[in-house]
């Protein structure tokens, strides 16, 4: 019987059993690193062509003061002076008072521009989402304030909580390097 | 008296901790809207008052639905037009489709680009405007003209035929432009003069539409304005009706009437975008009646916000009275012309 030369200590065992876990370890790693990578492609947006401004990107954000904010495309605006989207239906009058306005919080600025135009302006830091402005606009006018996810907000979320809660769908992943969804005049 | 034992007191705060936490814990599981049926919580006034104004007091409805009901053929019906003969004329798509008075289609006439407006003149030709010019056929669908581009911000939104003249609404420069029956312009109407009282047209979206009233008078719909102003042909700015007003005798929006129509006793006809409505008012522009509201030109639908593209269509229908009276309106969202006569009295 021939004898075994190559017998392996156990100090030998160990350290290939050291060096294996290690490169195990760097694998996964790396595996790990770029899965998160992956992830890190795509945001969250609103998509403002399916959403119907239903409320609840305001209440189920997890950041206290929610990612969603209402955005304005200056270049759909009509500029109108009764703006439906400032303006409660049945305003008594057409101006900046409280009991005229639609926006819970005032974060729609009025600025008069030449007769009969006005402009409008987010205040995004007073905007809480709750999409008020966003129907009366896209009822009455054309529909130039929607709501966007701001990615100087946005946790990007594995689950986002205000996607799981959209009735519409209209929360979805996009690419990073395109992370707004814009209403185009053509289409709007 | 007996004591209990430290022991017993840290078990029994223990377990009434226990039952709290429980508790707290069921409750806070009941009140988890984790679907979000309760929305936010400021409430749902807009939406409700919204569904306020859609409701029409059933006195006010002066007309019903015939049963004749046309389908245009088209993917995207544009506007509607009828001649002296009860023709009707609709375009849309890249053709222009004619009906009979009773919806038997004579012709279909194909155009080279989406017209957006259409106007049968007295002399048997067709106007049809495309976005920047005017292009005029034959009945037997020859094109005989094409007008000069109004420019690249042009807009053409309505044609209307008068004798000898043919303004054409362009809703881009916001102006109305008056030619001759060969195209050359005679004048422009409508840009903003102070010194001629002239207040200009405000036109937040592409509606904007005329008509030429039996009185000799232009009238020409001021959607920004929510009225409808009446001109010399001219220029001269004379008078106006209308107000903004949620209420079912005013014009409600941004920008409505979107499409008016001329009815054979001097009267209108409105067509107002958003909340859809169908209205009538006489010639001094006094509220009379309602042809269809939101209840009726949906079809049943509960009336709702339009947000989607699609629901947007479903106002700034365009409407035209044949010579009977009938007032046809042409159904954007179901490419359909759909006839609307006077109830009889009972």
């Amino acid at each position: 019987m021939a004898e075994i030369k190559d017998n392996v200590t156990r100090r030998q065992l160990l350290r290939t059993g050291c060096y294996g876990g290690c490169l195990a370890g760097l694998g996964g790693l790396a595996g790990l690193l770029a899965a998160k990578s992956r992830a890190g492609d795509t945001v969250w947006q609103i998509d403002p062509y399916i959403c119907i401004a239903c409320g609840n990107c305001e209440t189920h954000c997890v950041l206290e003061e929610s990612a969603v904010k209402c955005v304005q495309v200056y270049e759909i605006c009509g500029y109108c002076d009764y703006c439906p989207g400032f303006h409660q239906p049945g305003a008594v009058a057409l101006d900046t008072g409280a009991e005229n306005e639609l926006c819970p919080t005032g974060a729609i600025k009025r600025k008069f521009v030449e007769d009969p135009y006005f402009q409008y302006d987010i205040d995004e830091s007073l905007c809480v989402a709750c999409g008020k402005c966003v129907k009366g606009c896209a009822a009455f006018g054309n529909g130039s304030l929607f709501l966007q996810v701001r990615h100087d907000r946005c946790l990007n979320c594995n689950e986002c909580s205000i996607a799981a809660a959209c009735p519409s769908g209209a929360f979805k992943r996009v690419p990073a390097d395109k992370p707004y969804l814009l209403k185009r005049v053509e289409n709007a | 008296m007996n004591r209990l034992p430290a022991a017993a007191n840290v078990k029994i705060l223990l377990g009434a901790l226990i039952v709290l936490a429980t508790l707290v814990a069921a409750v806070s599981v009941m009140k988890l809207d984790s679907f979000g049926n309760r929305g936010n919580s400021i409430g749902r006034k807009f939406t409700d008052e919204i569904t306020e104004l859609a409701r029409i007091d059933p006195n006010l409805i002066l007309y019903e639905e015939s049963s004749i009901r046309i389908s245009t053929g088209f993917e995207q019906s544009q506007a509607i037009a009828a001649d002296s003969e009860g023709r009707i004329y609709v375009v849309g798509d890249n053709a222009l489709r004619v009906f009979t008075p009773s919806g038997e289609p004579i012709s279909r006439i194909s155009l080279s680009q989406t017209v957006l407006c259409v106007e049968p003149g007295n002399d048997g030709r067709i106007y049809v405007g495309t976005r920047d010019h005017v292009e005029v056929f034959d009945t037997q669908g020859q094109r005989i003209a094409a007008w000069q581009s109004l420019g690249d911000n042009a807009f053409v939104t309505a044609v209307a035929v008068s004798g000898d003249d043919v303004f054409v609404a362009d809703a881009g420069n916001r102006i109305v432009v008056r030619y001759d029956l060969s195209g050359k312009i005679a004048n422009r109407i409508g840009e903003k003069d102070l010194e001629r009282n002239v207040p200009g047209f405000v036109v937040p979206s592409p509606y904007f539409d005329l008509a030429v009233s039996k009185d000799g008078l232009l009238r020409v719909a001021n959607p920004g304005r929510l009225r409808v102003e009446a001109y010399t042909l001219d220029g001269d700015f004379e008078f106006s009706w209308g107000k903004s007003s949620v209420a079912v005798e005013g014009f409600c929006g941004c920008c409505n009437p979107a499409n008016i129509a001329m009815l054979p006793s001097g009267g209108f006809v409105t067509s107002e975008k958003g909340l859809a409505r169908v209205k009538l008012y006489d010639s001094q522009g006094t509220f009379v009646g309602v042809v269809a509201g939101p209840d009726q030109l949906l079809e049943g639908a509960a009336p709702y916000v339009a947000v989607l593209p699609e629901q947007h269509r479903v106002g700034g229908f365009d409407v035209a009275v044949d010579p009977e009276g009938r007032v046809l309106v042409l159904d954007r969202a179901k490419n359909a012309v759909r006839f609307y006569t006077r109830k009889k009295a009972e």
